[in-house]
């Protein structure tokens, strides 16, 4: 019987390529889907990994980078700095904003820097000024190349015309690229004079963080304080949560096109050897090992066209960074245990299509015409 | 072979095994739904950028110098500019407004707002239930919220430690996948004060936009001209300009990978479809030798396959609309921070149209097999 199955499956085989084909590409769709979600997730937290600060400090009641306000009086810094523990204290004023360049409006994360201090600054430099000087910004290069822009060429932020002096790398996400100016221009821009947004505090060494973070909220007034990880990790969560109902949504609406797609496949291998079938029913094979065959054929399609989904996206991940740089695309191991949950249940679901053409099939027909 | 001829045979054919008939229309239409929902997702989404403009009213709507966005920016109005924009000839009324982005948190879950603040107009748009925040420290959260945190009218919702009672419920105020939430402006002031948030309160915006009621007879493009004139650090747009900056934001922001997407979903389309006319033509290879042993070229049966794969196609796209109709439904129900035009018209055309192109690219997968059918088939088994 698993020589049938195999025989079968193999017996014309651009349509198994077809099929396979077709419900891998469900499949991607799903993963493609979830993998932009987790792209744009990383990228949320990179300004909070790729700097490094092991504790961050921030307004009392925020608890989050992304979409959230945070304003600290810089008095603050020093009494941060204070801290037993404390080896250094820097400060950065943040603003979600909308950037106008190159006749295009872009939402971008702009971080005001303390003149010369690359601590919280761009993390990979990609051409131009390292640092942002007064009425400067360093703007992502994926972002500059989009836009057309050169070193001297204008973005205004918030209202406020600022020159391009250089390119920084890995900065750039479709919601969340980041854009680095002074803290001065930052807070005239923002009219924050006299605050911060956050602090990103070194350890002392042999510091623990969480400790160091405990003891900053106990001794200064209506901060919070969080390690890296916990902070990063809120930031990751908030993202997640964001798209959380609508991948799942897409998961459901590919693996039900998945399931019809491999269900008519098996169908159509049944429909097409009912001969073969009522010969082999008459020779006395039962009902539920033909039918233990559809499903092995259904499994086999789903795991096929689960691999070729998975190939699909590991060579979109690099293809889609060459192509598209605007697109980050990442793959978790929790999307590929959904899909590959939903390649199997679709499978099965799909295998039961087939049972009524199987059970129908009569092995007097072997005997006929 | 006349076309009429060509499609009463396609249709016989499709008729002929009607399970595996309505299982393939079912895939296609499948398909058609999922290109569908993600065409009303772009559509809507795009919608709830224009709409966030469009619904706090006024003729012109003034921003900080420079800003010309709506949503996802920062714009602080002096607190003299109002009535600096209400001394001008032509200006019946203003309506100060002020938008702030906060991230409410409930035990592990958390969800970006974006609060707005209101005085006498740019309140919600509507109610789903209970009424708009009239008293002090009252707050009216959108449907989107209210339904992930399981919220209702008379719960208290805290925000940086203070605790707002929810007057109402709003609908369809959501946008950038981010409910809203209203308050007033007394409200905010509490907030500020007596909430943890920053000590500074200058820091934070008190006076984002103001929207402007031009006076009978006055052209509000005159109106926001002359006020950008004649108002230090202020810009005023039309709401419209206004919406369909914010809507190009959103398309710089979302475009890209949905498009990307919708592109991945064609091809997932042809291949599909390539896929039934293939099995279709494989089952029926000794009936298409009999037609090649009666006459038919293979020209001829070509285009009757390919009729028959629009026909397949054409049937699909009414189901197809259902399906992605009652996807959205769901969608909007377990998610309503999510919008789906699906009805959109250009977008119900376009995929009509790409559904019967698909069919036919689809219906060439086989065409070398039907070149070399050889029909002497008819004849064999």
């Amino acid at each position: 019987m698993l020589n049938w199955t195999f025989r079968e499956l193999i017996s014309a085989p651009q349509q198994l390529l077809a099929s396979v084909a077709a419900v891998a590409g469900a499949f991607a769709l799903v993963l493609f889907f979830e993998g932009v979600f987790a792209g744009e997730s990383d990228q949320i937290v990179a300004l909070i990994e790729r700097t490094e600060g092991d504790v961050w400090v921030m307004q009392k009641g925020v608890g989050n980078m992304h979409m959230a306000t945070s304003f600290v009086s810089d008095w603050k810094i020093d009494a941060v700095a204070d801290v037993d523990g404390v080896e250094k204290v820097t400060p950065i004023l943040y603003l979600n904003s909308a950037i106008e360049a190159g006749g295009r409006n872009w939402f971008s994360f702009v971080v005001g820097l303390e003149p010369g201090d690359g601590r919280a600054g761009p993390w990979r430099h990609a051409g131009g000024a390292q640092l942002p000087g007064a009425g400067t910004a360093i703007v992502p290069d994926i972002f500059a190349s989009d836009a057309g822009l050169s070193i001297g060429d204008t973005v205004r932020i918030a209202g406020r015309d600022f020159a391009v002096a250089g390119f920084s790398g890995d900065t750039f996400s479709m919601a969340n690229s980041i854009t680095f100016v002074t803290i001065d221009d930052l807070a005239d821009t923002m009219s924050s004079i006299g605050t911060v947004s956050y602090m990103l505090v070194d350890a002392a060494p042999g510091v623990d963080p969480a400790i160091l973070a405990n003891r900053i909220m106990g001794e200064v007034e209506k901060v919070n304080a969080l390690t890296r990880a916990e902070f990063a990790a809120r930031d990751y969560s908030i993202a997640v949560q964001m798209g959380l109902e609508i991948v799942w949504m897409m998961t459901l609406i590919g693996g039900a096109l998945a399931m019809l797609l491999t269900g008519f496949i098996v169908h159509s291998h049944i429909s097409e050897r009912e001969r073969e079938l009522a010969v082999m029913k008459a020779l006395g094979v039962r009902n539920s090992a033909i039918y233990g065959s559809t499903m092995l054929q259904a499994l086999a399609i789903g795991a096929l066209a689960f691999l070729l989904a998975v190939a699909l996206m590991l060579l979109a991940i690099p293809l889609t960074q060459w192509l598209m740089p605007k697109v980050s695309l990442a793959m978790t191991g929790e999307a590929l245990i959904r899909t590959g949950s939903t390649a199997l249940v679709v499978s099965l679901v799909a295998s039961v299509i087939p049972v009524r053409r199987v059970l129908s099939v009569d092995p007097v027909t072997a005997f006929q015409q | 072979m006349k076309v009429s001829a060509m499609l009463n045979l396609a249709w016989k054919n499709s008729i002929l095994r009607p399970g595996r008939m309505v299982l393939i229309i079912l895939s296609v239409a499948a398909v058609l739904a999922e290109i569908l929902v993600l065409e009303g997702f772009l559509a809507g989404s795009y919608t709830q950028l224009r709409q966030t403009v469009l619904r706090r009213g006024g003729d012109v709507m003034v921003a900080q110098s420079g800003v010309t966005n709506f949503l996802a920016t920062r714009s602080i109005l002096p607190q003299q500019a109002r009535a600096a924009v209400e001394a001008i000839p032509g200006v019946a009324g203003t309506h100060p407004l002020a938008a702030i982005g906060l991230i409410y948190e409930a035990g592990e879950r958390r969800s970006p707002i974006i609060v707005m603040v209101y005085d006498d107009a740019g309140g919600p748009f509507a109610m789903a239930a209970g009424k708009p925040p009239a008293e002090d420290g009252s707050i009216a959260v959108d449907h989107a919220l209210a339904e992930k945190f399981g919220l209702s009218t008379g719960d208290t919702l805290t925000l940086s430690d203070f605790e707002f009672s929810i007057s109402g419920i709003t609908r369809g105020e959501s946008a950038l996948f981010t409910p809203f939430a209203f308050m007033n402006f007394d409200t905010l002031i509490d907030f500020y004060f007596e909430s943890d948030v920053a000590s500074d309160i200058a820091a934070f915006p008190l006076l984002s936009f103001l929207s402007v009621d031009a006076a009978p007879g006055t052209d509000p493009a005159d109106l926001a001209a002359r006020i950008t004139g004649e108002v230090a650090d202020a810009q005023a747009m039309l709401p419209r300009d206004l919406a369909l900056n914010d809507e190009e934001m959103g398309r710089e922001l979302l475009g890209p990978v949905l498009n990307l997407l919708l592109g991945l979903s064609y091809g997932i389309g042809a291949m599909a479809i390539g896929m039934f006319t293939f099995a279709a033509v494989r089952s029926r290879r000794r009936s298409l030798g009999v037609m090649r042993a009666l006459g038919f070229t293979a020209r001829h049966i070509a285009t009757g396959v390919v009729a028959e794969a629009v026909v397949t196609a054409v049937a699909a796209i009414p189901l197809g609309i259902l399906m992605a109709v009652g996807l959205a439904a769901l969608i909007e129900r377990v998610a309503p921070v999510y919008l789906l035009e699906v009805l959109e018209p250009r977008a119900l055309l376009q995929t009509a149209f790409v559904a019967v192109a698909l069919a036919v690219l689809g219906a060439l997968a086989p065409l070398r097999m039907l070149m070399r059918l050889d029909p002497a088939t008819a004849f064999r088994e």
